[in-house]
């Protein structure tokens, strides 16, 4: 998985990275997207159109990513609040719709206003 | 049942079945190839063409586009079938144990064998969001034939390497051509959005289509600046929607495959649980997989081998070497 969302995207949700996915693997949850790792195909077609450049690569990951890097990985492989089981890989992201919950690091991050 | 008899249907054109097309008409089968894509190129095609692949081995750098135009050159060589622009379906077994795999045009194919090499699966223009009604009535999400724009008014939709490059290869045949974009920066390749701003096509941005209208075909188009909210028609008789692609396994989820996360199991003989269907390539799954298209090519070259054998078993797996037969 060398894109994940970092948390430039917290409070923003511009959604324009979900336009561009073709395989439907960007998941909107309660402050920012996150990329499913186990679905996406690298292709970097989200990372060229986010206004606010808040899609990176792991390849190379940049130190002050990592955080955010595993933040995304643990929004899918993790329990989310409110819910008794990871959400894994759903197999698209339209299906579920938005999801009311974040991974750790973006649910304890401060709000940009 | 009937069908063109062959011995292998190689499914997707893209980097993996192109290598596969040739590896079998190297081995003397009978070929034909199929992609949802009226083009060859698979992913490659579709999503990035002008990326630099940095990883095929002995080309320290090859433009995406170009690398497709030489694998085509290379399955070429033994001349397949080609049935682009149509979709593998279903597959019925015949008495014979040879497959019969009906396409989503109703044509179909009697074989031996299957290598799915379908990447992530069917690509699907991702449909205009007004203006449905008018597809195939002055509506395309493909441009397979320029010089049927000739004298058209026509609206490329879209700011990636497809509506880019339509919109260049439409302006000297077209009337007039206008490309709109819903953002102001392109997606597509640096150098062909200069040459669009520096070509006759009128380029608008942030536009969307905001509706469509006509008769039997599409004849007049208000866009929609998403800036100002101000709407402009236009006069446009051809409408060319290069929105990008979803894509998804679609009808091989009914094959009776083993399919995790959107991948298809395989063992080292890079079969499927399905006899005589093989898959090589990006649709694989196995324990140490690496999805790169280097890989891809060995699978390519294994798949096809073993799918050799097993039609044939008095055959050798070994094809030997192409050095020692071109």
């Amino acid at each position: 998985m060398p894109f994940f969302v970092t948390g430039a995207c917290l409070d923003v949700l511009d959604k324009s990275c979900i336009e561009e996915c073709p395989v439907d693997c960007i998941y909107e949850g309660g402050r920012k997207m996150y990329i499913n790792p186990r679905e996406c195909i690298d292709c970097g077609a989200c990372e060229a159109v986010c206004p606010v450049t808040a899609i990176a690569s792991d390849l190379p990951l940049s130190e002050p990513d990592r955080p955010w890097r595993d933040d995304n990985v643990a929004f899918f492989e993790s329990v989310l609040p409110g819910r008794d089981q990871p959400l894994g890989s759903p197999g698209g992201a339209s299906n579920l719709g938005r999801i009311d919950a974040d991974a750790p690091l973006a649910a304890a991050s401060p709000s940009a206003g | 049942m009937s069908g063109d008899e062959v011995d292998l249907v190689v499914v997707g054109a893209g980097p993996v079945g192109l290598y596969a097309a040739y590896y079998a008409g190297f081995r003397g089968l009978r070929t034909a190839v199929v992609d949802s894509l009226p083009e060859p190129g698979g992913q490659i095609a579709a999503l990035y063409p002008e990326k630099l692949i940095h990883d095929v081995a002995g080309l320290p750098g090859v433009r995406g586009r170009e690398l497709v135009r030489s694998l085509l050159e290379q399955a070429r060589t033994y001349s397949p079938q080609w049935l682009l622009g149509d979709a593998a379906d279903e597959i019925t077994r015949l008495d014979d144990g040879r497959i019969h795999l009906r396409l989503r045009s109703g044509a179909s194919l009697v074989t031996r064998s299957i290598v799915l090499a379908a990447g992530i699966g069917t690509f699907k223009p991702r449909p205009l969001p007004v203006g449905a009604e008018f597809l195939g009535r002055g509506v395309d999400y493909f441009v397979t034939d320029p010089s049927s724009f000739a004298g058209h008014d026509v609206l490329v939709v879209g700011g990636g390497d497809s509506a880019v490059d339509w919109a260049l290869t439409l302006q000297p045949i077209a009337r007039s051509v206008t490309l709109i974009h819903r953002r102001d920066r392109f997606t597509a390749h640096e150098a062909s959005v200069a040459e669009l701003h520096g070509s006759d096509a009128l380029v608008r941005t942030p536009f969307v289509v905001h509706a469509l209208s006509g008769d039997e075909s599409v004849r007049r188009a208000i866009l929609r600046d998403t800036a100002s909210g101000e709407l402009h028609e236009i006069d446009c008789s051809r409408v060319v929607a290069a929105l990008g692609f979803t894509a998804d396994l679609g009808p091989l989820t009914r094959w009776g495959l083993q399919i995790v996360d959107r991948h298809i199991v395989v063992d080292s003989t890079m079969a499927t649980g399905v006899p005589g269907v093989y898959a090589a390539g990006d649709v694989t799954e196995y324990p140490g997989k690496v999805r790169l298209i280097s890989v891809g090519f060995g699978e390519a070259a294994l798949a096809v081998n073993n799918a050799y054998v097993a039609g044939d078993p008095s055959a050798s797996l070994f094809p030997g070497h192409s050095t020692a037969t071109v």
